[in-house]
């Protein structure tokens, strides 16, 4: 674990250098662990793929303060209850209109459109973080073989539901936003609903699988 | 009531944001300049962080629909209510009928107006602050438009004052914004933060015309990645106020709608100065001076006690 001071009032937790479903999990314990502290001095937590970002109230304690006493509390996370991470099945439309970049990828990659499908449904995901735009899963980790660029220039508009590809990642836009991955396809699952907590279906830790509508 | 007669360049719904959900995604999209909304809602005799429109540009209008009292902050402007002339900082008492025109925008940009009174929208996420990228908070969810009509509950007549010249903030370019160290600060050559941060013959940067309350794409030399290191980083939590640059090595300022991002970060803007981020424009010039954790943090402080003082 290490510690650093981003800013004036957060702090910085990394548990590993790369993308790995072991350091994504002490992430998801430190987060939950954080969680059952109810701190009210924390105001937001962002877990992401290897680290931690906690941002505090500054009025209400001080960087040096919240790292000493989080320190003090650690033994904690050997205790606290982790909730079971939930599976989402995701219905998607592969190709044509909803998934524009198919043949991109196809070209790019060398495999069919029917192969990509195969491989990209045949993976439970992880999700890594939830954010970018609200409810936005980084999903991995995808095979080896759907590796593909990000564009160069991000598209200015894509679909709600559009489902993205991104070096290791695929992901799901739940709003019609810019977009810089390879759209291969649509879903019309509802991902983000602001009138009902949790607002976004996926939280970190959760499991997805894509299956062709 | 107020009916919106001419939205200017845009106007929204905003408030002190949208707190405790950054962990899936939703941003604060909070006021830009957090100051300017303060003092506002200090003038109106309201909570310091309660809802107030963010407007920028010229010809801006609005109908009274009942006497209210109202106050702008933010950029320096001329404005008007029914031919008298008016000023940004001050409150004044506002009639049924009358119009308020904003004329000339003198300095800075955006500009805040409120009302006495809290507004009868829907609080979403605990906030009336618009998202205006995913469409939900403030006036359903989008920029204002003209005939859009806003009810107020529990309206006054508050006291008439204007606000003491040492208290408005200076908005004029060239800004100088105060950095603190980022998380990726090393990604980056030795001559090339020199450059970026140094004293004399530091590089002078221009806003560009890419700019939303997303973040501020700046023009000028591009920083230099040192040849170990890889452009991009594995995506993780983002403050408001950090410069994030992607691999043309131009900077760009991230404001308050992103939780997460994936470029190096070098610096981010200390917090005494984010309220100064609202009001730069395209063509401006901006450059930057590095300055420690524990001076960011008296700035700071310092600029909260004389916000404090305003109401004494």
């Amino acid at each position: 674990m290490k510690i650093s001071r981003y800013g004036e009032e957060a702090i910085r937790i990394l548990f590993g250098d790369k993308i790995d479903l072991e350091i994504h999990d002490k992430v998801r314990r430190y987060y939950f662990f954080l969680k059952s502290l109810q701190l009210e001095e924390i105001t937001d937590i962002i877990p992401s793929f290897r680290s931690c970002l906690i941002i505090f109230d500054r009025r209400k304690t001080s960087y040096e303060a919240l790292r000493a006493s989080l320190q003090d509390k650690e033994f904690l996370i050997a205790h606290i209850e982790i909730p079971e991470p939930e599976t989402h099945d995701v219905p998607v439309e592969y190709g044509g209109e909803s998934g524009f970049d198919i043949d991109f990828v196809a070209s790019h990659t060398g495999l069919s459109e029917d192969k990509i499908i195969e491989v990209h449904t045949s993976v439970t995901y992880k999700v890594f973080a939830v954010g970018f735009l609200p409810g936005f899963p980084y999903l991995g980790i995808l095979d080896q073989r759907l590796y593909v660029p990000r564009l160069e220039t991000p598209r200015l508009k894509v679909p709600e539901g559009s489902v993205g590809l991104a070096q290791l990642q695929t992901g799901i836009y739940p709003f019609e936003s810019p977009a810089g991955w390879r759209i291969i396809g649509r879903t019309n699952k509802k991902l983000f609903d602001y009138s009902e907590e949790p607002y976004s279906i996926f939280q970190i830790g959760d499991e997805v699988r894509f299956i062709r509508a | 009531m107020i009916e919106i007669i001419h939205p200017g360049i845009m106007s929204i719904v905003v408030d002190g944001g949208r707190h405790g959900y950054r962990e899936v995604g939703i941003p604060t999209s909070s006021a830009l300049d957090l100051y300017a909304l303060s003092v506002l809602n200090h003038l109106l005799g309201n909570k310091c962080n309660a809802p107030a429109i963010e407007a920028f540009g010229e010809k801006f209008s609005l109908r009274f629909g009942k006497d209210v009292c109202c106050a702008i902050t933010g950029a320096r402007m001329r404005a008007s209510l029914e031919g008298r002339p008016l000023r940004s900082w001050m409150s004044f008492e506002a009639r049924a009928g009358e119009t308020l025109t904003v004329d000339e925008v003198m300095e800075g940009f955006r500009y805040y107006l409120g009302f006495s009174g809290t507004p009868v929208l829907e609080k979403v996420i605990g906030s009336y602050t618009t998202n205006l990228e995913c469409r939900f908070g403030g006036y359903r969810g989008r920029a204002l438009q003209k005939g859009d009509r806003i009810n107020f509950e529990g309206t006054r007549i508050a006291a008439v004052q204007p606000i003491p010249e040492e208290f408005i903030p200076r908005m004029m370019p060239p800004h100088t914004l105060r950095v603190v160290e980022g998380p990726e600060n090393d990604y980056f050559t030795d001559e090339s933060l020199k450059e970026f941060l140094g004293g004399k013959g530091r590089t002078v940067f221009t806003v560009s015309t890419k700019l939303n309350r997303t973040g501020i794409r700046l023009d000028g030399k591009p920083l230099a990645f040192r040849a170990d290191v890889e452009e991009s980083i594995i995506s993780e939590g983002l403050l408001p106020g950090s410069i994030q640059v992607p691999g043309d090595g131009l900077p760009i300022i991230q404001l308050h709608e992103r939780t997460l991002g994936g470029y190096a970060r070098p610096v981010l803007i200390a917090k005494v100065d984010h309220d100064l981020l609202a009001h730069l424009k395209p063509g401006d010039s901006v450059m930057f001076e590095m300055i420690g954790m524990e001076e960011a943090e008296r700035l700071f402080d310092r600029k909260m006690e004389i916000a404090a003082s305003i109401k004494n």
